[in-house]
């Protein structure tokens, strides 16, 4: 890391959800990537107003899932029918009706870690390290405020053009986050 | 804001199910269906299966009768704000317990007037002081237990649903919330009497075709299916009035999406609910219970079994798992009518096996009894529809569910 601190991103201050709504479409209709908005709460519609598409987690869940359930009728097969044969009431080695409990509660647990490691994944979690979180005002998000993030390296960013944007959207205490 | 544009849309409310050819599918219906029904009933070579056939369309719209009821029963248990705008849909569903009432009557003459050679339930005739199985289950299984709990059965749906919707009219005109306290409090009695009624009825007119067979799960089973089956069929009226007619204004996307999730979630419910029944009869292995399953797998009823878990769980699980999907009304409409088919099956599954041990049989008289109690249904379920508001018109949970921001003070026609 350099000395000398390099701009990372502009940051603007939001005081209600539905203004901070306005502002995303705004920004999403302006053509932004790289930008982010920091809530204190879960505000709904809020990612169809910054134009996100659907989590990916889902393919994550999907894919644990069916590797559970495949490896649960697995380790009943084998341990059944092949390692370690015992026969009981009659019924067969194998079959897939027993092995459901089993391949039933994998598919649960591989579909939970897909979900929570997939999460971390996409969300590139652990994370050490974040520019806004040294920015003094930023730390109200947790509090009563909401902040709207725009990166320096968007392709769209221009420090005139961005600040512009922000105050024509709403945005108050407009400041530029060091990295 | 939200009831005036109530009021607008109650003006054109009687096109709701009278747009183009559709309306008049529901007498088309009816009259084709009921001559052949009544050729069934009249011809003696016909009777048997008439009887059975008869049995399995009552079934199946009972389930639709149900499935409503606990729909609302849903709603007011939960406090859930975001089924209001549907909630109507599923009184009126709920509330056709007089016409169920009369549908029964067949399978009660049967019970009273038919022989052991055209009988339903067989066990009518056994002598219970040769018959174990019979002589354990006296108590409910006796003919005037039989019909009395039957007959007790219908005038409870009958109050209870109609206590629902009696309410429901009721804040149409006063907006009082007093209304939803006294529907909350039927939903916290009514659950354990829909509990109790279901799980009784599937008992007496279903499972005690084949009396000797013992399954604690049959009541649930009977329900997972019939909510499922609601469920996609909510979705398509939702569909159908939100597109052109009086539901514009409330049904919002989200709103399918939510059906959708209700839907994907008793798809796995009935699985999980029929799987177990199975599961804790295979792994027991006693001839008790196995002789019903064992029924089940001879002929093409094997074939019947495996579309159950393909085509009840596997399609229908792997085609909602996407968000879009459940959205998407290119997929949900093909999706309900399939529901259709699978749950009709499913009763064909857990019926005919008595009349039709070799296999699967599907009789014309089958699909004249559906037609036939379809048409009337839809009929009834129309006039009504019609006959009142389309959705809650001053259910102080309305704005919430629109994402309307009523400020403090300014809320109108809260009375209490």
């Amino acid at each position: 890391m350099s000395t000398a601190a390099r701009p990372y991103a502009l940051l603007a201050e939001f005081d209600n959800p539905a203004s901070v709504m306005h502002a995303a479409e705004k920004i999403r209709d302006a053509g932004y990537q790289r930008w982010d908005v920091h809530t204190p709460f879960p505000i709904h519609g809020l990612d169809g107003a910054m134009g996100l598409r659907n989590s990916k987690v889902g393919w994550f869940t999907f894919i644990g899932g069916t590797s559970g359930f495949t490896l649960g009728m697995l380790m009943i097969w084998w341990m059944g029918k092949v390692d370690y044969a015992i026969p009981v009431g009659g019924k067969p080695l194998f079959s897939p009706i027993f092995a459901v409990p089993v391949a039933y509660e994998l598919t649960i647990l591989l579909g939970a870690f897909g979900t929570l490691f997939g999460m971390f994944f996409l969300n590139r979690l652990p994370k050490h390290y974040h520019p806004v979180l040294k920015h003094p005002r930023f730390r109200n998000v947790t509090h009563d405020k909401i902040y709207v993030v725009i990166e320096n390296a968007d392709p769209k960013f221009s420090e005139t053009e961005t600040r512009r944007l922000l105050e024509h959207v709403g945005g108050q205490h407009i400041e530029v986050v060091e990295d | 804001m939200a009831s005036s544009a109530a009021v607008a849309s109650a003006a054109h409310a009687p096109s709701a199910g009278a747009s183009s050819g559709l309306a008049r599918l529901p007498f088309l219906l009816a009259a084709i269906g009921g001559v052949g029904a009544l050729i069934g009933m009249m011809v003696p070579g016909l009777q048997k299966q008439f009887a059975f056939s008869w049995l399995l369309g009552f079934m199946f719209y009972l389930s639709i009768m149900l499935g409503g009821l606990f729909l609302v029963i849903l709603h007011h248990l939960f406090d859930a704000q975001w089924s209001v705008p549907i909630r109507r849909i599923n009184e009126h569903l709920a509330c056709s317990a007089p016409i169920m009432a009369v549908f029964f009557l067949p399978i009660l003459l049967n019970a009273l007037l038919a022989g052991p050679e055209k009988a339903l339930f067989a066990w009518m005739h056994s002598d219970v002081s040769h018959d174990h199985a019979l002589y354990a289950k006296k108590a409910l299984f006796n003919k005037p237990t039989w019909v009395v709990v039957s007959l007790i059965l219908f005038a409870l749906w009958h109050w209870l649903t109609n206590a629902f919707r009696n309410a429901s009219l009721e804040q149409d005109r006063t907006g009082s919330a007093a209304c939803t306290h006294r529907m909350r409090f039927l939903a916290a009695l009514g659950i354990f009497i829909f509990g109790f009624s279901l799980t009784l009825g599937a008992i007496l007119w279903m499972k005690s075709l084949q009396w000797q067979w013992f399954s604690t799960m049959y009541g649930v089973y009977y329900f997972a299916g019939s909510v499922w089956l609601t469920v996609g069929t909510v979705y398509v009226i939702t569909m159908h009035l939100a597109k052109n007619g009086p539901l514009t204004p409330v049904a919002q996307p989200v709103i399918f999406h939510d059906i959708g999730k209700l839907f994907f979630a008793f798809t796995v419910f009935y699985a999980y609910i029929a799987f177990s029944q199975y599961f804790l009869i295979w792994n027991a292995n006693i001839p008790e219970e196995t002789f019903w399953y064992i029924l089940r797998e001879k002929g093409s009823w094997w074939s019947i079994g495996m579309l159950m878990i393909f085509g009840h769980f596997f399609l229908p699980f792997l085609l909602l798992l996407r968000i879009d999907t459940k959205m998407s009304f290119t997929v949900m409409l093909p999706l309900a009518i399939w529901a259709w088919v699978m749950h009709f099956c499913d009763l064909s599954f857990n019926i005919m096996p008595v009349m039709h041990p070799n296999g699967f049989v599907l009789h014309w008289l089958d699909l004249a009894c559906m037609a036939f109690m379809g048409g009337v249904l839809a009929t009834w379920f129309i006039r009504n529809f019609n006959a009142h508001p389309p959705f809650p018109q001053k259910d102080p949970r309305m704005a919430e569910c629109l994402g309307i921001h009523v400020p403090a003070g300014k809320s109108q026609g809260g009375v209490h």
